[in-house]
């Protein structure tokens, strides 16, 4: 017996998450062998190829957003947690104090430093950096795993300036420090990496990392490797990583005049519009339309836009008119990356380790089965 | 006579401690200290008064370590 | 999930279970996943009480990332009655997935199905991600 084929109605009346005033319903995803009597819901590369799509709606350097459709819940956070704590980053893990007589302490002076994002050469930091497993090599060869960084600061007065200057600023030299006073210092074959253009620099070059007064002085070392996010955050590659689900609105019931002006004000700009009732939709029997030709009515224009605020479920005059909802498969995600990765890499990254993930672990069942 | 007993004060000056009142000074390297107020360095040898050379302020601060600390960033 | 910092070998070998003093070394390292996964350990361990058709499989350093989506794509295999996954304490790195299966397969298989499936999904995912991005650069230069 063929399998039976749910008509797409159906299908699409399945995707959808209720959204009530209080409660939500049809959480849980049903596309699951069993769910549905005779129906072929096993898992199928082809089908799912077919079924699948990408749509970016912005992609620079520092920040995407893409949907990605017709894709489990399970496996879209899969992405964004990997995303977050699994893709590698360079951040300085280890400071050596030689002189801090500023008022901020050795410990935290060194966390904030830990938190600094570093940007560089893309080739350099991503192929040629390696994750810090230096056991059991030779000691001297460390350039493709530790990146050296240097902060030599004194603060002094600046005898230029104005008699009673008030501003510390101007007052003194170096009175503030900031994340572009760190200087990299290149060794071995990271000279070939990062020059010129591509040197290993902090992303935001006017982080504020202490404040001095004259006299005072930071002289710190700071060695920085590759770590992932789960180890520490410090190591996170993306500034967020996050997705929401495609929110529906359908009017059930014409919303006309001023109600559908006052409807229009419950979401945020862009996602209702005012349309004019034309002749013929006025003539049709049964729209709900008749009698109210030249009259305003509220039409969905942009979904998307929409927070799922709920506050047109608050009033009395849109009752039973509209049904809130959200598409359990439409994931629209948002990628914002620190620097140091193009945030669209960040996400065929987070599919690589995915991927690299089952093979590892398909080669491990093998091996433990054998 | 148990140890915690009260023992009368003696005359004779325990080295060290008592030194400085008595003008009995032992010579040895002189440390630099940061006045708490001007923030002057003030060099002093063991028995020396615990004072300011510049503004007569009486509470010193010991300088910094000369040696690298490490610390981890996080 | 990457360790912190790599254990040395002897380390590892004394915490490791009973059950792996069988295991053969380890696979050649695959030079593009240097830094994401430990390769001269075997992460996956059957628990007891285990029958063919029915097994719990422990994964060290494994979480929700992948268990909920290995999860799902077990749970897509029409032989398959049940599957789901557990982390059993939060402060211990370990994902424990069960699964069992109706008669003429065996829950390994299923597992190993189940890793063959996530890496298609991943396949297709990031080709069509590619080929979006391809069209994006068109659309935005037109």
């Amino acid at each position: 017996m063929a399998p039976y084929q749910p008509s797409q109605t159906e299908l699409d009346r399945r995707k959808i998450v209720g959204i009530n005033a209080e409660t939500v319903t049809d959480v849980s995803s049903t596309d699951y062998p069993g769910h549905y009597p005779g129906e072929d819901q096993s898992w199928d590369k082809y089908k799912f190829e077919d079924n699948f799509s990408v749509k970016i709606y912005k992609n620079e350097p520092m920040e995407s957003s893409f949907s990605l459709i017709g894709i489990d819940a399970a496996v879209a956070n899969a992405f964004r947690r990997i995303m977050i704590a699994e893709i590698p980053s360079l951040a300085i893990e280890t400071v050596f104090v030689n002189n801090n007589t500023s008022i901020i302490q050795d410990e935290v002076l060194s966390a904030r430093l830990g938190l600094v994002p570093f940007k560089g050469s893309k080739q350099g930091l991503l192929e040629f950096l390696k994750w810090n497993d230096s056991e059991g090599e030779e000691r001297n060869d460390v350039d493709h795993n530790t990146v050296l960084l240097e902060l030599k600061i004194k603060c002094t007065r600046n005898e230029a300036a104005a008699k009673g200057e008030t501003d510390p600023l101007k007052a003194y030299h170096n009175a503030h420090v900031y994340a572009k006073d760190i200087v990299f210092k290149p060794y071995g074959r990271q000279r070939n990496y990062f020059s010129g253009e591509d040197v290993i620099r902090p992303t935001n070059p006017d982080i504020l990392i202490a404040k001095l007064r004259p006299g005072q002085e930071i002289d710190v070392e700071m060695h920085a490797i590759k770590g992932v996010g789960s180890d520490h955050a410090k190591y996170s590659p993306v500034a967020t990583a996050s997705y929401r689900l495609l929110p529906t609105i359908s009017i059930l019931k014409p919303i006309l005049g001023k109600d559908a002006e006052k409807f229009a004000r419950c979401f945020p700009k862009g996602v209702i519009g005012l349309e004019t009732v034309t002749k013929k939709e006025a003539a049709k029997k049964g729209s709900g339309y008749e009698g109210h030709e030249g009259e305003k009515k509220a039409v969905v224009k942009d979904a998307m836009k929409d927070t799922v605020s709920r506050e047109c479920l608050r009033h009395e005059e849109f009752e039973g008119k509209v049904k809130l909802g959200r598409v359990r498969d439409h994931f629209i995600f948002s990628v914002e990356s620190v620097g140091q990765w193009d945030s669209d890499e960040l996400f065929l990254e987070s599919v690589k380790i995915l991927k690299g993930k089952c093979e590892v672990l398909k080669k491990s069942l093998t091996n433990m089965v054998r | 006579m148990s140890r915690e007993a009260y023992q009368v004060p003696t005359a004779v000056p325990t080295p060290g401690r008592d030194s400085f009142q008595t003008g009995l000074s032992v010579e040895g390297p002189a440390i630099n200290y940061l006045c708490g107020d001007c923030n002057a360095k003030v060099p002093l040898k063991r028995g020396d008064p615990i004072r300011c050379k510049e503004c007569g302020h009486r509470v010193l601060y010991k300088e910094r370590t000369k040696r690298m600390v490490q610390f981890e960033a996080r | 999930m990457p360790p912190k910092k790599r254990v040395p070998a002897a380390a590892t070998a004394q915490e490791e279970d009973v059950s792996m003093a069988d295991a053969s070394p380890a696979p050649a390292a695959s030079p593009e996943l240097d830094y994401d996964i430990e390769i001269d350990d075997q992460r996956i361990r059957i628990l007891p009480g285990a029958s063919d058709t029915a097994a719990s499989f422990e994964f060290k350093k494994e979480d929700h990332t992948l268990g909920n989506a290995l999860r799902y794509i077990i749970m897509k295999n029409p032989d398959v009655e049940f599957c789901g996954y557990s982390i059993p304490h939060p402060s211990e790195e370990l994902m424990n997935i069960r699964i069992q299966t109706y008669e003429g397969t065996t829950a390994v298989d299923a597992l190993e199905k189940g890793f063959s499936d996530l890496m298609d999904l991943c396949d297709v995912v990031s080709e069509k991600f590619q080929e979006e991005r391809l069209n994006f650069i068109d659309q935005m230069k037109a």
